[in-house]
């Protein structure tokens, strides 16, 4: 499902060169459900970034569904990011002006075929999915924290992506509602074998997939 | 797509209520001034009724005498004699008028004061300006030279004397004369300068016959030029004219300047030029106009750029969340174009209405007698366009900019 | 305290630089707005140096042109024609005048003044009555009388204090010469009275040097009278208007008379002042809202944005107090950089002979008003802002971290 061939990524500013990631090699199959450790500026959001396509590789190979993406334009890689992935976010990053269903409709709205009440249907019933269908008109301001990662999660999985990245899930929410968050990513991977990539520094979250990578100083260590 | 983008753009709108006023408050306001300001110039100076052959027409309105040293100065307007005798039969020109500048004249009708503006004139200011007659006709060269005391009145000076009656053939009294009506004509404003009166009579019914003696007067001349291609040759040949005056004692006065010239080009030489010089000053006069108009948008557009760059901002972790789920940086830069231009049409709508309300009012107030401020669509359109085309300089430059980042760094905030 | 802000208004210089040329600009316009108002309401406060109620003014158009002929019989006409005036019930003093208050056209000359000064005055012709009618306050010497009959070495003049002071300084000017030196025709024009600063125009026209010649109607040198001005008893209506006219026509047939009070020629001249200025100060007072609602909404944007920081200095300890005070400390340094670029501009101004007509104090008064009321404009804008910063709470900040 998503492989990873001696990626490297280098940040370079006009003074200093900062070394992100080396060599790593990583393959997920799909419906696989796997945490990515380490400590702070290890190269664990850097690589998540990489396998979302949000962040372009130094070097080495990405692929998504056996497909070579690294010289996709823009456009493509849009693409791709709209149909395959979808991203939960340690701070939500939710878009205030905009009520929770119309965050939840973003993804679609990038989609040529759909119309508008399809859109909705499907914003609806992923919000169904996360257990939030009564709040749909509220705006993020007005929710809790696990609320509002829960909007998120129901943005992510509107378009029904193959691929789930999280980076810090519950980072920004008490243990309670970070296992509230835990259950519902857990029930997304075994109902309906959505492939998981999540970010977490957290051993008791990790403990509950079924594979951890841990990075060291942008190193893969095992 | 397209309804999309508007979609969004509403709820931007409503969200963000606060700014969503600011900027329709800052482009309907400017417009609103701008659009003021046009239908000002354009009553004052643009082609309309009864000056349908505005483009054709040459005036004299200003002239001035001097003293052998220079230092004695007459302006006035010109003498009778002197447009008589010189200015008569220029080449070019298919018809001739003169007539005085118009004054503040009283009648005593039924114990009653009433206050018009009379101008004297001949047969041929009828031929030159097309007013519209609603009664009668205008009086002729023959009632000039026959001196008949026949007057031409507008239709507010016939609601004064008559009510709603009809008024040709009956008489008036105006400054201490009767007058027979002959024709009513619809109001022409009062800053219509050439043409302007309430009260039009022959210039033969003048109450001494001094002015057929004078060099300097309260006169103006009118000149319809075949083509407007004899223009420059008109003008040349007037000045050649003025230096052909014999003055009746040239130890007093022997020097005499004048300019044949549209309205405009004696507005702007009044502004930047002096009497004795008879370069036009258009281009200065208009930069100073543009100059004027584009320092008064500048406080607007300064404010807008402002309150957009600094929503960019904000707005960044929104940038990077649509890249995240699939927008490419086109797709967020068509966004923002919808989003601005929808919200420029709207403060150019709200503009548009206010412009109305604010050139009814001021034609209303009666502050400018007998005017009537249009709105200017043509203006308002480039008014609009150029609202369009900061509002995309402001709100989409940024946001291009912005949507080129990597959307890591825009999530970042 | 100061240092730390100017430092972090050159950390956000991208914003603070725009929001600096919008306060440069609205001053600029607050300014040419404050200058004229200023001036005006200066010229307003002064007194006007005459009376105008109960005063009409009859403009006569006595058909002279450059003609010269006749002109004896047509200055005899005049004097004729105060005494018909004078044989009214209604009229209780009546004067001719070359230039009648608040009425338009003006004649002006200068000179250079022993101290190299240009200096600018206005010349009028009256005869001896217009002290009573228009009610004169002669402070020095006397007004023109029988006295002046038949005098032709010289010619008397009447000045205001103002010329008096710029003629003479503290020296005594009656008696004295006001003809320019350089006319190599001229004839003296000796000072025989000194009256209040008189302003033709009305109250808000400026303080100027102004002369009074005397008209004398047996002499051909004399101008002809292009109003008569003549005071009627309270009383008064428009009725006497047609009774007046018929009478003046009877007397000159081909003279065309215009008859107004003055009351209605200075409302005229009000108009003629306050209509633009009152369109200019709408459309700059509209200007400044706007300016103010963007700042505001600026403002409140960087408050926003910089919650995280906000609250980072609450946890290590600022009060509410110092917050508010930050906020509102830097907004102060943005605008008064930009103030400084605005006085830097505007000081050039007399120096370009631009805005020429204010003098010296009503130019640094107009500069105060403006940085008053932009200091005003911008605290205004920033409480909102300023008040929403104190209320982030320390949590938040690490919340974030």
């Amino acid at each position: 499902m998503i492989q990873l061939e001696s990626v490297e990524k280098v940040y370079r500013t006009s003074k200093i060169e900062t070394v992100a990631l080396t060599n790593v090699n990583l393959s997920v199959r799909g419906g696989e459900f796997i945490s990515i450790m380490g400590p702070s500026g290890s190269g664990k959001s850097t690589l998540l970034n990489v396998i979302g396509l949000l962040d372009v590789p130094s070097g080495g190979k990405v692929s998504i569904n056996g497909q070579p993406v690294t010289s996709y334009s823009d456009r493509h890689l849009a693409q791709v990011r709209n149909e395959a992935i979808g991203f939960i976010f340690q701070t939500f990053h939710l878009i205030n002006d905009l009520s929770v269903v119309d965050n939840v409709e973003i993804p679609l709205l990038y989609r040529r075929k759909l119309s508008g009440s399809e859109r909705r249907k499907l914003a609806l019933r992923a919000l169904d999915r996360v257990g939030l269908h009564a709040r749909v008109h509220h705006f993020p301001s007005q929710l809790s924290g696990g609320q509002q990662q829960r909007v998120a999660i129901a943005r992510a999985i509107a378009g029904n992506p193959r691929i789930l990245l999280a980076d810090e899930p519950t980072g920004n929410l008490d243990s309670q509602m970070g296992d509230e968050i835990m259950e519902v990513l857990k029930r997304l991977n075994e109902d309906e074998g959505t492939t998981i990539v999540m970010v977490t520094h957290d051993p008791r979250l990790s403990g509950q997939t079924e594979r951890i990578v841990r990075l060291f100083d942008g190193r893969q260590v095992n | 797509m397209l309804k999309n983008y508007i979609k969004i753009a509403f709820k931007v709108f409503l969200r963000r209520k606060f700014f969503t006023f600011i900027s329709l408050f800052a482009i309907s306001f400017t417009l609103v001034v701008l659009m003021v300001a046009v239908a000002f110039l354009d009553h004052t100076f643009g082609k309309q009724p009864p000056e349908n052959k505005q483009d054709r027409t040459l005036c004299v309105f200003h002239m001035v005498m001097k003293t052998p040293d220079g230092g004695g100065t007459w302006s006035s307007g010109g003498g009778y004699k002197f447009f008589d005798r010189y200015a008569r039969n220029l080449n070019g020109v298919e018809k001739m008028s003169l007539c005085t500048e118009t004054e503040p004249v009283f009648s005593y009708h039924n114990g009653e004061k009433i206050q018009s503006y009379l101008k004297r004139t001949d047969g041929e200011f009828w031929q030159i300006l097309e007013f519209t007659f609603l009664e009668g006709a205008p009086f002729t060269s023959d009632d000039e030279k026959n001196v008949n005391f026949v007057a031409v009145i507008n239709d507010a000076t016939r609601k004064k004397f008559f009510g709603d009656e009809s008024a040709a053939g009956k008489t008036i009294e105006a400054d201490g004369q009767r007058f027979r009506v002959v024709g009513v004509v619809a109001n022409v404003p009062y800053l219509r300068r050439t043409p302007f009166a309430d009260i039009w009579v022959p210039i033969s019914t003048m109450k001494t016959n001094n002015y057929r003696g004078e060099l300097m007067g309260n006169f103006n001349a009118l000149f319809l030029a075949r083509s407007r291609s004899d223009f420059l040759a008109i003008k040349d040949e007037f000045q050649v004219r003025l230096k052909q005056v014999e003055f009746p004692d040239p130890r007093e006065w022997n020097q005499m300047y004048g300019v044949a010239e549209t309205y405009f080009e004696n507005t702007s030489r009044s502004a930047f030029g002096r009497q004795e010089n008879y370069q036009s000053q258009n281009a200065k006069f208009l930069a100073a106009l543009i100059g004027a108009m584009i320092l008064f948008m500048l406080l607007p557009t300064i404010n807008l750029i402002n309150i957009n760059v600094s929503r960019i901002m904000e707005r960044a972790s929104e940038i990077g969340v649509r890249k995240a789920f699939g927008a490419s940086s086109w797709t967020l830069v068509w966004q923002f174009v919808v989003e601005n231009v929808l919200l420029t049409l709207i403060g150019g709508a709200i503009g548009f209405a206010l412009s109305r309300f604010v050139l009814q009012a001021i034609t209303k107030s009666g502050f400018f007698p007998y005017a009537e401020f249009h709105l200017n669509y043509r203006v308002f359109l480039y008014g609009l366009a150029l609202a369009i085309f900061f509002g995309l300089m402001s709100g989409v430059y940024p946001a291009w900019k912005m949507s080129r980042l990597h959307p890591v760094q825009a999530l970042k905030g | 305290m100061i240092k730390h802000l100017c430092k972090l208004v050159w950390n956000r210089k991208r914003i603070n630089f725009l929001i600096t040329i919008e306060i440069f600009f609205s001053f600029l316009v607050l300014f040419s707005v404050i200058v004229f108002a200023v001036y005006y309401l200066n010229n307003y406060l002064y007194p006007l140096g005459f009376n105008y109620e109960n005063i009409w003014s009859i403009q006569v158009d006595t058909r002279s042109g450059s003609d010269e002929k006749d002109k004896l019989q047509r200055l005899a006409k005049t004097n004729q024609i105060i005494s018909a005036l004078r044989e009214f019930g209604e009229v209780e003093s009546a004067a001719a005048v070359w230039a009648a208050p608040f009425s338009r056209g003006d004649w002006t000359s200068g000179r250079k003044l022993k101290d190299g000064r240009d200096f600018d005055y206005s010349n009028n012709e009256a005869s001896d009555e217009l002290k009573e009618v228009l009610g004169l306050n002669v402070v020095r010497g006397r007004w023109f009388s029988k006295e002046d009959d038949g005098v032709t070495n010289y010619k008397p003049v009447v000045i205001n204090q103002m010329m008096a002071r710029a003629f003479f300084g503290d020296e005594d000017p009656i008696g004295k010469d006001i003809s320019d030196p350089d006319d190599k025709e001229r004839k003296e024009a000796r000072v025989v009275g000194v009256i209040d600063d008189f302003r033709k125009n009305g109250e808000f026209s400026e303080i100027r040097g102004y002369v009074f010649n005397r008209a004398d109607f047996t002499n051909q040198q004399s101008f002809l009278p292009r109003f008569f001005l003549i005071k009627v008893r309270p009383e008064t209506t428009a009725v006497f208007e047609e009774k007046l006219l018929a009478r003046l026509q009877a007397e000159a047939r081909d003279w065309s008379f215009t008859i107004k009070t003055l009351v209605d020629m200075r409302a005229n001249v009000f108009q003629e002042y306050l209509v633009p200025m009152t369109a200019f100060a709408l459309v700059a007072g509209f200007l400044l809202i706007m300016v103010g609602l963007g700042l505001t909404g600026v403002l409140w944007l960087t408050v926003t944005q910089r919650t995280k920081e906000i609250g980072l200095r609450r946890a290590k300890g600022a009060t509410k107090r110092r917050i508010y005070h930050q906020i509102l400390g830097e907004m102060f340094i943005i605008t008064s950089l930009g103030l400084l670029a605005g006085v830097l501009v505007v000081v050039q101004f007399p120096l370009l002979n631009f805005l020429g007509f204010a003098d010296s104090k009503v130019y640094t008064l107009s500069i105060i008003i403006s940085l008053v009321l932009i200091y005003l404009l911008t605290a205004l804008c920033g409480l909102y802002p300023s008040r929403l910063a104190t209320k982030v709470q320390p949590a938040e900040a690490l919340h974030y971290e």
